[in-house]
Parts: C-alpha cells; structure tokens; sequence
C-alpha cells in the first residue's frame, strides 16, 4: 500500500500584514510541529512566479489554502496552477470565532496572534487528518 | 437607491451614492423625514480593510453630531465613527453583529450601521458634505495616502 500523499498547505504571502503572519504562523506550526509527516508547505510566490516545483506539488496533492484577506490570493493561484483547493481558510472568520484572540503586530505576533496562529493550525490539522483518512480509505 | 459618484484610482473604484450626505471621517446619513439611516461609505470600507466586528451605542442611546455612535474593528484598523446627526438612535442593524462583512459587501445597502431620529435635521445637514464634495474628498485622501 502506497504512503498518502502530503497535503500541500499554501498560506498567503502578505509581508507586511497582521493576518498574513497569522496565516504563515499556522502553517509554520502545522508543518514543523503538527503534522510534519503529512504535509508540505508550498510558498506562494514560487506558485505566482510559475515555479514548476511548486507548481507540480499542488497539481498532484490535495491543497489547504489560508488566506489573509478576502482577495483570498492563495486559493486563486492554487487553481490557477492546476490545483484543487481541499479546504480554504481565512483568518478572519477563525478569528470572528475567537475574538478573545485579536492579532496584532507584524514582524512579531503578539500574544493574541500566536495563540490564534495555533488554534488555526490546530483547525489545519484536522483537516489533514480527515483528507489523509479519505486516501487511506 | 439612486446613482452613484465614481472615482478610480490605481486599481480601486470608489462609490459615492448620491442620495446622502457625508462626513469627512466617511460617516453618511440619509434622511427619511426626521428618521436618519447612517452607515460608512464605501471609500472608508474600502480604505480599511475587511471588517471583523461592529459596536454599536445600543437603541434609546442619545448622540449628539460627532460623538462615537459606533466603533467598527477592521483587519487593519479600530475605528470610532461619528454621528452626522444628534438625536436619540431608535434602530440597530442587528445583521452586522453574526455578519460585519456586510459593510463591506453592501456598505449603502444592508450594511447600515443605525437609525437616528433628529433632532434636528435640517440643522445637523447643513454641517454634512455633499456627495459631489465628499468625492472630491476622497480624491485627496486617496493622493495622500499613496504619497
């Protein structure tokens, strides 16, 4: 039997932007610490510059996209480059949810941003763990 | 709803109904009689960024023109809004507290902040800009803040 194919994880790309760090915290923490052996991340500029590896990667694995802001870049060019969007995120609505946790801060998240970077990649995980039980099934 | 004023720039278009009056922060009103419907325009919506939470002074609250009627928490900014009109707020747009993104989605329409009954009206429009001013405003605002 065949290993499951990694879940592509794709967070924005927004420097500079509160909940762009939200979103690439998460997916930090999902690929380092939560799941590492069942995800890969694919950076968005590689997928807006046409990079083939990155390209391929989410052509042939299921993709969870975690956006910053409603013009939801990742999810776009996750399609635009052939892929299919399992699951997309935005750290707004996870942040709707849990307004206890408000994000602040750029460079450095504050307190409130790194716990709702976990509890997103907490959220990220399960996905993963849904979409990797689907393969095996 | 009547027309719109337009004014592009870089890749924003910015909508100015013409059936209202506004306040420079971007605070509209719309008067039908004494009853005053306020809201954001959709230059300040678009300014600042999808909106996560809205506050609003609850109904029976007084205001006065330029007290804090509202605060509404963007993914960028905090902002305390205005009230263009004095009087006491008789109606709350209860949708915005399960779906803020209203504003931003509807920001002339459904996504109406408050109802106001005036105190005076006629007195407070006459400190408002029109829609034809208030597009010239935000031609400023948006040179400035590119610069």
């Amino acid at each position: 039997m065949s290993e499951p194919r990694k879940v592509i994880i794709v967070p924005c790309s927004g420097i500079g932007k509160t909940y762009g760090s939200v979103s690439r915290e998460a997916a930090y923490e999902v690929i380092e610490d939560l799941r590492p052996d069942s995800s890969q991340l694919v950076a968005l500029s590689m997928l807006v510059l046409g990079e083939k590896t990155a390209r391929d990667a989410v052509a042939c694995s299921p993709a969870i996209t975690i956006d910053g802001c409603k013009l939801a870049c990742a999810t776009k060019m996750v399609k635009e480059s052939g892929g299919q969007v399992a699951q997309d995120f935005a750290v707004l609505d996870v942040y709707r949810r849990n307004r206890t946790l408000k994000p602040k801060g750029i460079a450095e998240l504050n307190e409130g941003g790194q716990q709702l970077a976990h509890v997103l990649a907490e959220e990220v995980s399960e996905v993963i763990d849904n979409l990797q039980g689907d393969e095996d099934a | 709803m009547s027309g719109y004023l337009e004014y592009t720039f870089d890749k924003f278009t910015f909508k100015v109904a013409t059936d209202r009056f506004y306040t420079p922060e971007g605070v509209w009103a719309r008067a039908d009689g004494d009853q005053v419907t306020v809201g954001v325009s959709d230059f300040l919506q678009q300014r600042n960024g999808d909106v996560a939470f809205v506050e609003v002074w609850e109904e029976g609250s007084a205001v006065s023109v330029g007290d804090e009627f509202a605060n509404i928490e963007t993914i960028k900014v905090d902002i305390e809004l205005p009230c263009p009109v004095s009087g006491q707020i008789i109606s709350v747009n209860g949708a915005l507290e399960l779906e803020a993104e209203v504003i931003n989605q509807d920001p002339y329409g459904a996504g109406w902040i408050a109802v106001v009954e005036a105190a005076d009206w006629t007195a407070d429009r006459a400190g408002l800009m029109t829609p034809e001013a208030y597009l010239e405003h935000i031609k400023v605002q948006a040179q400035e803040d590119a610069e």
